[in-house]
């Protein structure tokens, strides 16, 4: 059993909170969320949906069409018509955004008593109960989403990052507000007394990535974090952590550029900045998670690494996987300890420099001195080239022994995972882009059809493996609309790729 | 003064043959070595530097710290301010350094107000880059950059500072060693962002300092804001005319972000 529905009306009206407290019933009842949001750049007034797809069985992405509808202004059934399925609800009147959360409970076949407990958490909970007591006496079961004995629960992306920073025991998160990454430095900051960790909003990005390294030259777990253009900001001060090796976490939740772009909507149109950002040459790690699980699990690595090896971690996500609601089926794993064995300031004398340094941190100009230093930040990549292959670089997914090869990265692994049911093929989901695993190239080698799948215009990801791997991906199911792939359409898109020539 | 001695590094020193950077060495030696004679150790001192010749001091200076970016030195000491509370963090700019790139750093620390102290070798040009005009250069200052004369007006530094609400803001001639180095010390001692504007010499692109100092006069250390917003006027960068107050030209006490933010209450230095 599955179904899509599809909430809207104007920023203000309490779509997002609609949504979130619906998906919370369900997870609740034992089944599988999916949740995505689709909002202006705008506080009050135009139009917001939010389309959650409820299943009973695992689920990571939305569908084209629509089985309930629900409109809290008059726009939204006009807008969202052509979806909807033949058969479909609407729900549509001039009530409270609760009033419905109670008639989607009793649509769905849900005791009215778990929605009570969900409305707990929230603010003015007297008035909530009585408009969802009236929405739910006002309508007729017609589903039947009777309790499944699951234990699950619901993540986003900007809070999986959060939790993995925790976990690896952050210090501080130096940051300016930027969508989509924002939601990372409200959850850090709502948490920082209990944790010791200290939230600070800086004058700028520069200023945050600056301060991020102050703290960790000192010992502490730094991490700051931005979309593209804050990121761009960032990028001198990348350089200056490839010269002073002090290690660095980067957040980057990107979204559709060039410039401020399309900004509350989605893209992976970032993964060259990831990569190349910074002037000279210097070791990095690009990691992108493709879901909250692995979202919490990745952070903790980018720190880990970032200590062992006193380099730059960069966590690339975007909009929809930092802003969606998932379903957490299982624990992550348990994080990796992490341990500072460097020299401190305070404890004996530190130089750090941004020249080019002797072994005291004192500038130089020597030739010799040159060479060896780009030479060790060369072993240096390599080194982690050999330590990611400890952390599940890659995954595969799908059939094992088919020889239709996928390969995505980042947060199309819900959509891909959702539209490769049924169809003869594996996916190779690339989470540690930089250093790229050599398994890569032994997957590629192994399938006759190779299908590259990414949320852009111009394939990053089938250049970079070209790069490393001298092979070439023709086929390509890119997506540039600023929306993520939807399950069924991708699935059209897939069996189209595999059948053509 | 033996330990004046381990505080300097063995680096050859490369500042040209009479300038005045090394007159701020030997004030900053100076004022370390008296610190330590109280009971610091060398070990409790961090510095910050951007790029330009006052950053040379980093290298010369056997105390910990980061060679930073320019214009970026505010935001990187402030870092190390936080992860580590107890060490006593000097920041070191140009004046291109402080008032062009990093001025978006230099308005916003004095509302933050941690604990650190902020020195800026103003020579009123860009003298590594061979002589351009910064934001302090008086209007009409030709260089290679400017062969028309630079056309904007100079900032006023000090006047930001205390417009900002700085709660330590000094002038110091960097001719005047003793002085200077007694100022660096009750900047260090102040509880909360210090600010120093250190009149420099360029002896290449911009000789002026020894015209400057007829110009100045010491002054008590100051706690009146009204008395300082006087001060702060008395001497105008555009122009080059008035007289120049040297001292602490406004002191007052206010929480430092570390006192203020719960977290450095427990567990800070998070390294311990």
């Amino acid at each position: 059993m599955k179904l899509n529905v599809l909430f809207g009306g104007k920023a203000g009206q309490g779509i997002n909170i609609l949504g979130h407290i619906l998906a919370e019933v369900l997870v609740k009842q034992g089944y599988y969320i999916f949740q995505s949001r689709d909002y202006q750049s705008l506080i009050r007034g135009g139009h917001n949906f939010n389309v959650l797809t409820i299943s009973d069985k695992p689920v990571s992405s939305n569908e084209s069409k629509i089985d309930i509808l629900v409109s809290i202004d008059s726009k939204t059934l006009e807008i969202h018509k052509s979806k909807l399925k033949e058969n479909a609800i609407i729900l549509q009147e001039e009530k409270e955004n609760m009033y419905f959360a109670g008639q989607l409970v009793k649509l769905l076949g849900i005791e009215f008593n778990i929605l009570e407990e969900e409305l707990k958490n929230l603010r003015n909970f007297d008035e909530n109960l009585a408009y969802s007591t009236e929405g739910y006496n006002s309508i007729e079961k017609k589903f039947n989403f009777q309790k499944q004995q699951l234990k699950l629960s619901i993540l986003d992306g900007n809070k999986a990052a959060a939790q993995g920073a925790l976990n690896s025991g952050i210090n501080f998160y130096f940051a300016y507000p930027m969508t989509p990454a924002t939601g990372i430095m409200n959850e850090l900051a709502s948490k920082q007394i209990e944790n010791n960790l200290v939230v600070f909003q800086s004058e700028s990005e520069i200023a945050a990535v600056n301060s991020a390294l102050g703290v960790s030259f000192t010992g502490a777990r730094a991490m700051t974090g931005s979309s593209g253009g804050g990121f761009d900001l960032m990028a001198e001060a990348l350089s200056l952590q490839g010269q002073t090796e002090i290690p660095l976490v980067v957040y980057l939740a990107s979204r559709p550029g060039p410039s401020t772009g399309v900004p509350t909507y989605t893209s992976q149109a970032d993964l060259n900045a990831a990569l190349y950002s910074g002037h000279g040459e210097f070791p990095r790690i690009v990691v992108a998670p493709g879901d909250p699980k692995e979202t919490i699990e990745k952070t903790n690595e980018a720190f880990y690494l970032a200590e062992k090896f006193k380099t730059l971690s960069i966590i690339l996500t975007d909009k929809h996987l930092a802003e969606s609601e998932y379903t957490l089926s299982e624990q992550p794993n348990p994080p990796i300890q992490i341990k500072t064995q460097r020299a401190l300031p305070g404890k004996q004398i530190v130089k750090s420099s941004s020249y080019e340094h002797d072994e005291n941190g004192l500038t130089t100009e020597s030739p010799e001195l040159a060479i060896k230093n780009a030479e060790s930040r060369i072993k240096k990549q390599n080194q982690i080239k050999k330590e990611i292959e400890n952390l599940h670089p890659i995954k595969m997914h799908g059939n094992q022994n088919s020889k239709n090869l996928i390969i995505s990265w980042g947060s199309t692994k819900g959509a891909i995972l959702d539209a490769i049911q049924g169809i003869d093929a594996k996916f190779l989901q690339i989470i540690y882009i930089q250093p790229l695993s050599e398994k890569v190239k032994e997957e590629m080698q192994k399938s006759s059809k190779i299908i590259l799948i990414e949320n852009n215009s111009t394939a990053p990801l089938g250049d970079w493996i070209t790069q490393n791997t001298g092979m070439e991906i023709k086929n390509k199911i890119l997506k540039y609309d600023g929306s993520p792939f939807l399950s069924n359409e991708l699935n059209k898109q897939i069996q189209g790729a595999l059948n053509g020539k | 003064m033996e330990n004046k001695e381990k505080i300097q590094t063995k680096m050859p020193i490369t500042w040209c043959p009479g300038c005045t950077n090394t007159a701020v060495l030997t004030a900053l030696k100076k004022t370390i070595a008296k610190l330590i004679d109280e009971g610091a150790r060398q070990e409790d001192f961090a510095m910050v530097t951007g790029i330009g010749c006052h950053g040379k001091i980093f290298d010369y200076t056997n105390i910990s710290g980061i060679y930073g970016l320019h214009g970026r030195v505010i935001p990187t000491a402030f870092g190390i301010k936080l992860g580590n509370p107890k060490l006593k963090v000097l920041g070191f700019s140009g004046d291109g350094d402080a008032y062009a790139e990093g001025m978006e750093h230099f308005i916003h620390a004095f509302r933050y107000n941690a604990d650190m102290t902020y020195i800026v070798h103003d020579n009123q040009t860009f003298s590594l880059t061979t002589g351009q005009a910064t934001p302090t250069s008086n209007q009409g200052f030709k260089s290679k950059a400017e062969p028309l004369g630079n056309f904007s007006k100079a900032i006023n530094p000090i006047a930001l500072a205390l417009a900002a609400g700085g709660t330590f803001i000094a002038r110091c001639n960097s001719l005047d060693v003793n002085t200077t180095a007694e100022i660096f010390e009750q900047a260090i001692k102040h509880k909360g962002f210090a600010y120093i504007e250190l009149m420099q010499n360029c002896i290449i692109f911009n000789n002026e300092l020894p015209k400057l100092s007829k110009l100045m006069y010491n002054i008590e250390t100051n706690k009146d804001k009204s008395k300082a917003e006087k001060l702060v006027k008395e001497w105008d960068y555009s122009t080059k005319q008035g007289k120049i107050p040297i001292g602490i030209i406004y002191q007052t006490q206010e929480p430092t972000l570390e006192e203020k933010c719960p977290q450095f209450k427990t567990n800070f230095p998070a390294s311990d």
